[in-house]
């Protein structure tokens, strides 16, 4: 059987060929989209998701929003101390010069603790102090814009000059990469007269620390993490129409491929019904076809799976893309469920032929 | 000695636009082991009809096919599928030969299907090509041969399994007068060498002296002689 299927691809080369390419097209486009919709997905939500944080503590009105949350937290600060667990998280956009690039780079500023659950540790250069120096770590996207670790990035409303210090990997959030300050710089700075807040955060959930801050601040529920990211502004629609666009690739494929094996065989019904008058039995026929279109997929989707990581290495390096072999994987066995269907189909037609039709009746 | 291949009343109608004719009308017909027996009549007399009822191809109406005093009646698809490569050797009109299999794969084929592809099977392949003639074309695929060696692959072809039965149906339509004396000599002899019981259709009257016994379909009906 598995020997005989090999034979026919390997005797009509071209035909396979042309129906292998269009499978590897549509295998290598659903790789490609789904790749961007990951990274886009990153883009925007990498940072949240990598925070060691599982609680929210935000304004009621806020709709999950961090931007749209914000507390004066003095008080807070008085009543319970950081080190029962809680965090505050202050995000500040910002549009930063480099020397390196001639537009503004649009970054998220981030003051934090470097001692406490929120500071995620660099993967370059050196890790933050808790200091009045205005040193900064970056996302390592910022690498894209020319930036090095001892550069520096000039804010022009109110003057100041950061030093980058380090890089950190995965800080992206609303598609613009994070750059963490220490709290004590950035208070330092007195662009505040209060100790502010977008939100609390807490590592671990603690009912009575839960109940305590929300006494102390008194307007705001508590939130899980994946509230907060499908709230993030864009992330819903961004993801909901790639995964439209990979559902009706899929469609597509399902019809274009079924078609073509359906073509496929009915040009070989009457090599089947010879084969059937000299003994070959149903499951042989359909099995060998089966095995043909298993083959050709899987090939299909290796060709695939080598061009998307060549695509994904010659993207310009500012483009999100990102290679999630897991979810290739999870797309290949879709695709290699979808086609089997589509011959399955054809298969149907096989098992219809009619063997006495090698006898050539003259008609 | 029990004969191979045994019909009993067998008719068989089709239908044909309203009403139903009947192609076979009650025929009995037997084949002996080791003997060649023709069938002629006028195109559209039945023979296929005949051949295919025979050859466990399709089902009669009324009446009993005996493969090997087995009456195959009652046989599902499968079994059907069984007794044709197990017990009978078709030769067609065309060669119907796989494409992209070569001489010897062809053979092969068969053999696989069977599920005994063994060393005996591989001496007795070669045998068989060196029988017909093509020892020397075996890698060859059938686009690369000409019409009579295409015929000649398929008589090896229906010999490989070893079956007690071989069917043809008009083997020679396609080929020249001396080609075609050629091919149903060599059928002739190798169902004399192997002993089987042979039928073969044909219209051609100057290929009958290679048979034993002659038939001539007729208005639904068998007839012994020309
Ligand atoms: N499957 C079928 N359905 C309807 N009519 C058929 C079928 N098979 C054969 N016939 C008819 O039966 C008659 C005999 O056909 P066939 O056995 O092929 O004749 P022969 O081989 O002697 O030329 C023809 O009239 C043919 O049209
Ligand atoms: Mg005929």
């Amino acid at each position: 059987m598995f020997s005989l299927a090999l034979k026919e691809i390997h005797f009509f080369k071209l035909k396979y060929s042309l129906i292998g390419f269009i499978l590897f097209l549509m295998a290598s486009l659903v790789f490609i989209v789904s790749g961007l919709a990951q990274g886009l997905s990153n883009d925007n939500i990498a940072a949240l998701e990598d925070m060691a944080a599982t609680r929210f503590y935000l304004q009621e009105d806020a709709e999950n929003r961090l931007d749209q949350s914000g507390y004066i937290i003095d008080e807070l600060e008085e009543e319970i101390p950081r080190d029962t667990g809680w965090q505050p998280l202050l995000t500040q956009m910002y549009r930063l010069d480099a020397a390196s690039s001639e537009t503004l780079l649009d970054v998220t500023l981030i003051p934090i603790d470097p001692e406490a659950f929120l500071y995620p540790s660099v993967i370059e250069g050196e890790d933050l102090n808790d200091s009045d120096m205005l040193e900064i770590v970056v996302d390592r996207t910022m690498k894209a814009d020319g930036v090095n670790i001892g550069d520096t990035l000039y804010e022009a409303d109110q003057d100041l000059t950061f030093t980058v210090v380090g890089f950190t990997e995965n800080q992206t959030y609303r598609h613009s990469p994070i750059i963490y300050i220490a709290e004590t710089a950035f208070y330092n700075l007195d662009l505040t007269p209060h100790q502010v807040a977008n939100a609390i955060v807490i590592e671990e959930v603690n009912e009575e620390l839960q109940t305590d801050i929300h006494q102390t601040l008194n307007d705001g529920t508590w939130v899980e993490k994946d509230a907060i990211i499908q709230a993030v502004p864009g992330h819903s629609s961004e993801q909901m129409s790639l995964m439209m666009m990979i559902a009706f690739l899929i469609i597509i494929a399902v019809f274009v491929l079924a078609a073509f094996f359906y073509i496929l065989t009915i040009q070989k019904l009457n090599q089947f019904g010879v084969l059937k008058a000299i003994g070959a039995k149903n499951l042989f026929l359909v099995g060998t076809t089966l095995l043909q279109v298993f083959c050709l997929t899987v090939i299909s989707l290796i060709l695939a799976t080598a061009f998307t990581i060549f695509v994904s290495n010659i993207l310009p390096e500012g483009m999100p893309f990102e290679f999630d072999l897991s979810l290739i994987a999870s797309y290949s066995i879709m695709i290699l469920i979808v086609s089997l269907l589509g011959s399955l189909l054809s298969s149907i037609r096989i098992v219809k032929v009619d063997p006495q039709q090698a006898m050539g009746r003259t008609e | 000695m029990i004969a191979p291949l045994v019909l009993e009343n067998v008719t068989k109608a089709f239908k044909d636009g309203e009403q139903y004719i009947n192609i076979l009308q009650d025929i009995s017909f037997t084949a002996e082991k080791g003997k060649f027996t023709a069938v002629i009549g006028p195109s559209g007399s039945g023979k296929s009809t005949f051949l295919s009822i025979a050859g466990a191809l399709l089902t009669p109406d009324h009446g009993e096919v005996f493969v090997n005093s087995q009456s195959i009646a009652s046989y599902k698809d499968k079994q059907l599928a069984n007794v044709r490569l197990t017990s009978i050797g078709y030769i067609f009109q065309a060669a119907n030969l796989v494409p992209y299999l070569k001489v010897n794969e062809q053979l092969k084929l068969v053999a696989q299907m069977k599920g005994n592809w063994d060393r005996e099977a591989k001496q007795w392949l070669g045998q068989l090509l060196e029988s017909v003639g093509l020892k020397a074309r075996a890698e060859y695929y059938p686009h690369q041969l000409s019409g009579g060696e295409k015929q000649r692959v398929a008589i090896a072809r229906a010999f490989m399994n070893n079956p007690e039965i071989i069917l043809a149906d008009e083997p020679t339509a396609n080929l020249d007068q001396a080609r075609s004396d050629e091919i149903v000599a060599l059928i002739a002899r190798e169902v004399k060498e192997k002993e089987k019981a042979a039928v073969m259709v044909t219209h051609d009257e100057s290929l009958l002296k290679y048979c034993d016994s002659v038939y001539r379909m007729e208005q639904g009906k068998l007839i012994k002689g020309k």
